[in-house]
């Protein structure tokens, strides 16, 4: 069977349209231009902060890397024990490890001491504590350090900077000798804040 | 002489007499120059003003800060600028000026930070999306920012610690709108 002469050229002539159509499809469309921003990524800053006990030169992360936080146990000068009427001295030395880009100052506080006796020593009630700021942990034995101190203390730390929280431990003059070798515990929270 | 030798002779005679008589022919004329000139096409293009802002970043402090090394805390607002020429010729030209893309929160928490939506300003005045812009505008720089705020009520360690946002899909263009007059071409 033959193809009409006229059913070719209807069928030529649709082809050349729709692939006319298909040609043109591109520039339906107006002048337009386009820039990117080029803004890239905003990134946040880590909030670090370290301890670090001066004696033993033990030093953490406040907060580990789970996310709980870290307790860190420090030492006193003298080491060991404490008599009736004298003080002992300890400090925790904080490190603002941030990687913050602007200013990030910090606000690092030694909360309400927590003594509690040591198997039902009785020593607790004969203890107590001041807190004082200072720039090094060195000063944290001088007893001058806590004249007017009271038991709690906080201290300002730039960024990339550290401080220092010293605390003495003095037991009362009237302990009794009963108490000989007896111990507490004496618990410091820490809390640390942006300013 | 055969039939093909008087042929030929005869088809020489008429051009001949076709060449002879040619300046012989035309009547009356005149003619005129249209004088239609030439037709230029306008022009239509967004770009990266560099020669006044490439594009940077600035903090609450007016610092211009790297922000692939820059790292942000809460109550800090970053600021992005950026400059853009707009070229916009032709007696017919319109246009509208549209920021593209948004910024995307990857792991921030959404609580955490606001990032207002990209402005374009033409000096003082703002240009919003549905503002037919003219060849008034031909030549201008305008300059678009972003800001992204770290909010201070953030709270314990939100947002600490390899959190980010990316801004790499914001972008601005300029479409032209249709000349008043329907072309269908």
């Amino acid at each position: 069977m033959r193809t009409p002469r006229a059913l070719k050229a209807a069928g030529l002539v649709l082809a050349a349209v729709v692939l006319g159509l298909l040609t043109v499809q591109g520039t339906y469309a107006l002048w337009n231009a386009a820039v990117n921003s080029n803004a890239g990524t905003v990134q946040a800053a880590d909030f670090r902060v370290s301890l670090t006990d001066g004696p033993t030169n033990t030093s953490m992360d406040m907060t580990l890397a789970d996310g709980t936080a870290a307790t860190i146990a420090l030492s006193t000068t003298p080491i060991g024990v404490v008599v009736p009427g004298q003080s002992v001295y300890t400090g925790v030395q904080l490190g603002n490890a941030t990687n913050a880009g602007g200013d990030f100052t910090i606000k690092a506080g030694a909360g309400e001491p927590v003594i509690t006796d040591t198997s039902g020593s009785g020593v607790a009630s004969l203890l107590s504590v001041k807190a004082v700021g200072a720039d090094a942990l060195a000063q944290c034995t001088s007893a001058a350090l806590y004249a007017g101190a009271q038991t709690t203390a906080s201290v300002s730390i730039a960024k990339n900077a550290s401080k220092v929280l010293c605390f003495q431990v003095t037991l009362a003059g009237n302990a009794p000798g009963s108490l000989q070798g007896k111990s507490a515990g004496i618990s410091l929270p820490l809390a640390v804040e942006q300013l | 002489m055969n039939k093909m030798a008087k042929g030929a002779i005869a088809s020489g005679v008429g051009v001949v007499l076709l060449v002879g008589g040619g300046g012989t022919l035309a009547t009356w004329n005149q003619a005129q120059t249209a004088s239609m000139g030439s037709i230029v096409s306008g022009d239509l293009n967004l770009e990266v003003n560099s020669a006044t802002n490439i594009g940077k970043w600035t903090n609450a402090a007016g610092t211009v800060v790297d922000v692939k090394a820059y790292k942000v805390v809460p109550g800090e607002t970053l600021t992005y600028t950026q400059d853009l020429k707009v070229t916009l010729t032709g007696d017919q030209m319109a246009a509208k000026l549209a920021v593209t893309g948004t910024g995307v929160n990857t792991t921030f928490l959404d609580k955490n930070v606001v990032v207002a939506p990209t402005t374009i300003k033409d000096g003082v005045k703002a240009i919003a999306a549905d503002d037919v812009l003219t060849p008034s505008v031909n030549g201008h720089v305008v300059t678009a920012s972003t800001t992204f705020t770290f909010k201070t009520s953030t709270d314990a360690r939100d947002g600490a610690g390899a959190k980010s946002y990316e801004f790499g899909g914001v972008g601005y263009k300029l479409v032209q709108q249709a000349p008043p007059a329907p072309n269908s071409l």
